[in-house]
């Protein structure tokens, strides 16, 4: 019974060891916790950034015109800027933040996430590079039934 | 616990495509109350080549059930593993990994 319990707790040690933290990154959920429960894009985006102040350029989102299915929107970001941070955005839901990537050395900005909106929204994806704020947006209609609209 | 993350990598002129997609259920706050569980969804997941960091993002409830991600780098042989790990609300974790072609 001892050994059973002492080899559980190797198990455990080890799924521990496996975790992430110890990569030298960045988890904005533990280092900027307000970001996550900002109800508005310009808050969130002040809580991430320390400023909502972005110019509207070299940014591309990619995003449907229609949703059919408000559960599954696939939304891609892309920009060819030097960026370090790139956050997604939306104001259908309660909350803003819909995801935060920090990119790394070796990292290209092209990254596809599909997220669920709860109604019409405008999704806005932001990028920080060289002190300076990217944004675009785009507003996807989300229908529900599917008839379109 | 669950299926792992299926893992795709791709290798093109220099330029590793990952494709990825985890198995969870995502229950935001609205969600978890209408079907009387648990808020959980994943909060965190990065990918490391060889040791080193090519993806990280810090996700909230709004990413959709069974989350699919897709991202580049540059910087890896063929052959080479791709590790993805995340993390849940309730500390789950979970790592899988994946060849690039």
């Amino acid at each position: 019974m001892n050994r059973r319990i002492f080899l559980t707790l190797g198990m455990s040690a080890f799924a521990v060891s496996l975790l992430p933290v110890n990569l030298k990154a960045m988890n904005f959920r533990d280092s900027k916790p307000k970001v996550w429960s900002a109800t508005k894009v310009d808050q969130a985006m002040i809580e991430l950034f320390g400023t909502s102040d972005a110019i509207e350029s070299n940014m591309k989102i990619k995003a449907p015109d229609i949703a059919e299915n408000g559960a599954v929107i696939p939304v891609t970001v892309s920009t060819k800027l030097n960026a370090s941070k790139v956050a997604i955005f939306q104001d259908a839901n309660p909350e803003s933040t819909v995801a935060v990537f920090s990119v790394p050395e070796n990292g290209i900005i092209d990254y596809s996430v599909r997220i669920k909106l709860g109604q019409t929204g405008t999704v806005t994806v932001v990028a920080l590079a060289d002190g300076k704020l990217y944004k675009a947006s785009k507003l996807v209609k989300v229908t529900i039934g599917g008839c379109g609209g | 616990m669950a299926k792992k993350t299926r893992i795709k990598a791709k290798l093109k002129k220099g330029i590793i495509t990952v494709k990825a997609m985890a198995k969870h259920s995502m229950l935001g706050h609205q969600e978890a109350k209408k079907a009387k569980k648990d808020v959980n969804f994943i909060t965190y997941m990065t990918a490391t080549v060889n040791d080193k960091l090519v993806y990280e993002v810090s996700t909230s409830q709004f990413l959709s059930k069974n989350p699919y991600i897709k991202f580049k780098f540059k910087g890896a042989q063929k052959g080479d593993k791709v590790i993805i790990s995340w993390v849940d609300l309730k500390g789950t974790t979970q790592t899988s990994i994946g060849k690039i072609k």
